[in-house]
């Protein structure tokens, strides 16, 4: 993440990761989830907070995933199943299950496929938000399998011309093992900028950048200005000339792959639904690297390559070139070390949580 | 493609399609083609010129393939082979053949692998141009599979922040069939602009925009000026406030699927040295076929439909203008320049082949 969407060092309170793990945990049983089930959801939303990713942490989705829950929008003992399968497919329906906790045991699946026939992949609908996409496709590596996820749904990005939203920001993940290098892990929406990071401009009252956003009528706004007050998602490109038309199309694509292929789902349209979360879907494959080349040799190739890269020199005004990945192992480390940054105000949400709920508070590091 | 890439007016000559793809033919026979690769090859050129992705058709593509078979770095007769096999997978030595007539029969095997276990998936080591990449994704609609094609090879783009070129803009392509509306085809390259669009717009002496290429330092130019003469290209996004790490990531992904998994190729060159990788998944291992086509209807028709923004007629969806265009140009014939019909007729009288009708 750019460095202003970080917490700024007077709101932090550091928490340890295993601490934040428990309560999180804490919260999805008391939720009604299975212990196991709170463990994998507690599991995906804690990485994403290890390796940086706050937008999909503890402190954005916690609240959020809480309220679906109480609301009964989230299904916390789902009878998931698979409804089709053959030696390297399947699909889930998943019975309002929340995503983070579907889609490792999707991957599981992908993964024992991937082990017999050297590929599998697994396409899910009837589920909710699936939190950081990099968790999912990350479980794939110490398999040595290249990992790919994929989360669908909604509709708040425009298309390529268009004036109003059609498709969802649609991320896909992928994930790719090395031998000493940090593994490459891609995550990435289809969108010029997540919309919880236009919340976050309009709240620390940064200016926008061209290319950002779009105007409500679709227009992309192109010179700098004050985020205005309804503003439109733009694919990334920004515009036909930049190559937005690659960032609708990639929407597009990951929406085929999860929702239209597992049951017919996009837009903001879905018959069945019965609460807004459950229109989402997803898809997450295994591709095992034996079934192509020496295991041990991909690895080294892995190595060269992203010794290669990291290696570029800089240009000016800058210090280093990274690889997707690389930032968040380094986050990572320190994080495990000094522990996580969460603002003061999560962890208030969380002393109140934890009062509300009859469950341990969370625990800081002094 | 935008206007301003397409052949003016003035300096068009109109060619049928099947008149092409006899001189294009006779062409790759005389090269040392056999039959088989020499039809294959010729349907890849024909149908980028047919769907107006000009910069990967006859007009840039021929000249190049004919010169490099004659330098000896593509082999008109490989061998290709598979060195690696499962029930979904294999890995596939090219032996230097000319990717759009190798690649086409790897993915005829991935399709196969696709129906007997749900998906097929292949990587391709020493293999050379691809072309048209949508082409080899779009086998995949006539079986109701979904095709995935990626090729990669060379540097001309710097990584995020990075100063020089060690990576290309490696493209990556989907292909999914629809029942009545034209099938979904997404053909994007990692970068913010094509190199041989950067020399067109030199050629014309317009103006840069904002975010499409970077100086020779490698930052990126955010302002309008006249083309400078050394740029390195962009990853798409152009900055990383908009997503150049996106791009670059997209590259550097193609690059493992296609080079690392196969041979452990990346890096400069060597001697036209590219690598692909081709997937095919089966709709019917996942759903109803008809009930996915008829849900692709309803999405794709969903995207077209809605209103356009200020200053638009119309919103598309990938895949949609190449179709149209098809349909014009099976009519009216492919629009190829003046320059390259008399290229066509220098070469057929150099090769002694009956020369291009018109």
């Amino acid at each position: 993440m750019l460095d202003h969407f970080h917490v700024p060092i007077e709101d932090q309170v550091r928490v340890n990761r295993d601490d934040l793990h428990r309560t999180t945990a804490d919260i999805f049983t008391v939720m009604g989830l299975s212990q196991e089930d709170a463990n994998l959801a507690a599991d995906g939303l804690v990485t994403a907070d290890i390796r940086g990713c706050e937008t999909h942490g503890v402190s954005n989705m916690l609240r959020v995933y809480k309220k679906l829950y109480e609301d009964g929008n989230i299904n916390p003992q789902p009878r998931w199943k698979i409804t089709r399968e053959s030696s390297a497919v399947a699909t889930i329906d998943a019975d309002g299950s929340h995503g983070l906790v579907i889609c490792p045991q999707a991957m599981d699946i992908a993964v024992e496929k991937a082990s017999k026939v050297g590929i599998g992949a697994v396409t899910i609908h009837n589920s909710g938000h699936a939190g950081m996409m990099a968790y999912h496709a990350m479980r794939a590596m110490p398999h040595d399998m290249i990992g790919y996820a994929i989360t669908g749904g909604g509709a708040i990005m425009v298309p390529t011309f268009g004036a109003i939203p059609r498709v969802g920001a649609v991320p896909h993940a992928w994930a790719i093992p090395a031998a000493k290098m940090p593994p490459f892990v891609l995550d990435i929406s289809s969108s010029s900028v997540a919309a919880n990071k236009i919340q976050l401009l309009r709240r620390t009252g940064a200016r926008l950048l061209p290319g950002l956003l779009a105007e409500e009528d679709g227009t992309p706004i192109m010179e700098t200005q004050d985020v205005p007050e309804q503003t439109r998602l733009l694919p990334w490109g920004s515009t036909r000339e930049l190559g937005s038309h690659k960032g609708y199309g990639m929407a597009v694509i990951g929406q085929v792959f999860s929702g239209i292929l597992s049951a017919g789902l996009f837009g903001a349209i879905n018959p069945t639904e019965t609460g807004s979360q459950r229109n989402g879907s997803q898809f997450v494959a295994a591709f095992s690297i034996d079934a192509f080349r020496d295991v041990g040799e991909f690895k080294a190739s892995m190595d060269q390559f992203l010794t290669y890269l990291v290696e570029t020199p800089p240009s000016p005004g800058n210090d280093r070139v990274y690889y997707a990945g690389l930032p968040e192992h380094e986050e990572t480390q320190i994080r495990e070390r000094e522990g996580i940054p969460l603002h003061r105000e999560v962890i208030e949400w969380f002393d109140s949580a934890a009062r509300e709920l009859n469950i341990e508070p969370l625990a800081q590091i002094n | 493609m935008l206007e301003h890439f397409h052949v003016p007016e003035e300096d068009e000559v109109r060619i049928m399609p099947d008149s092409l793809r006899k001189t294009v033919n006779a062409l790759f026979l005389k090269i040392g083609f056999s039959e088989k690769d020499a039809w294959q090859a010729t349907d890849v050129l024909l149908l980028s010129d047919t769907r107006g992705v000009d910069t990967h058709g006859v007009s840039n593509m021929m000249r190049n393939y004919i010169r490099m078979v004659g330098e000896g770095t593509i082999n008109p007769r490989p061998t290709w082979r598979i060195t690696r096999e499962t029930p979904t997978t294999a890995n596939v030595d090219c032996d230097r053949g000319l990717g759009i007539a190798v690649i086409p029969q790897v993915m005829e095997i991935a399709i196969q692998k696709a129906r007997e276990t749900g998906i097929g998936a292949i990587t391709m080591g020493n293999g050379r141009h691809a072309g048209m990449i949508a082409y080899h994704a779009m086998m995949a609609l006539p079986h109701d599979m979904i095709g995935y094609s990626i090729t990669a090879g060379g540097q001309s783009m710097p990584p995020t922040f990075g100063s020089e070129p060690r990576l290309a803009p490696n493209p990556h392509a989907w292909a999914v069939p629809a029942d009545k509306e034209a099938p979904f085809v997404l053909d994007i390259s990692s970068s913010s602009v094509a190199a041989n669009k950067i020399q067109l717009l030199r050629r014309m002496e317009s103006m840069t925009i904002p975010g499409l290429m970077a100086d020779e330092q490698g930052t990126p130019i955010m302002d309008e000026r006249p083309v400078p003469e050394e740029t390195i290209l962009l990853p798409n996004g152009a900055t990383r406030e908009l997503g150049s790490h996106k791009g670059y990531g997209l590259s550097a992904v193609a690059q493992v699927f296609a080079g690392i998994l196969s041979h452990g190729t990346f890096g400069p060159y060597e001697g036209g040295h590219m690598s692909h990788f081709v997937a095919a998944y089966s709709i019917e291992a996942f759903t109803d076929v008809a009930r996915f086509k008829s849900s692709m209807d309803d999405f794709l028709k969903y995207l077209r439909e809605t209103p356009p923004a200020p200053g638009h007629d119309r919103v598309y969806y990938a895949g949609l203008p190449e179709h149209e265009e098809s349909i014009d140009r099976h009519n009216r014939g492919i629009p190829l320049h003046k320059e390259v019909v008399d290229w066509f007729d220098k070469t057929t009288a150099e090769f002694d082949i009956p020369h291009l009708e018109r």
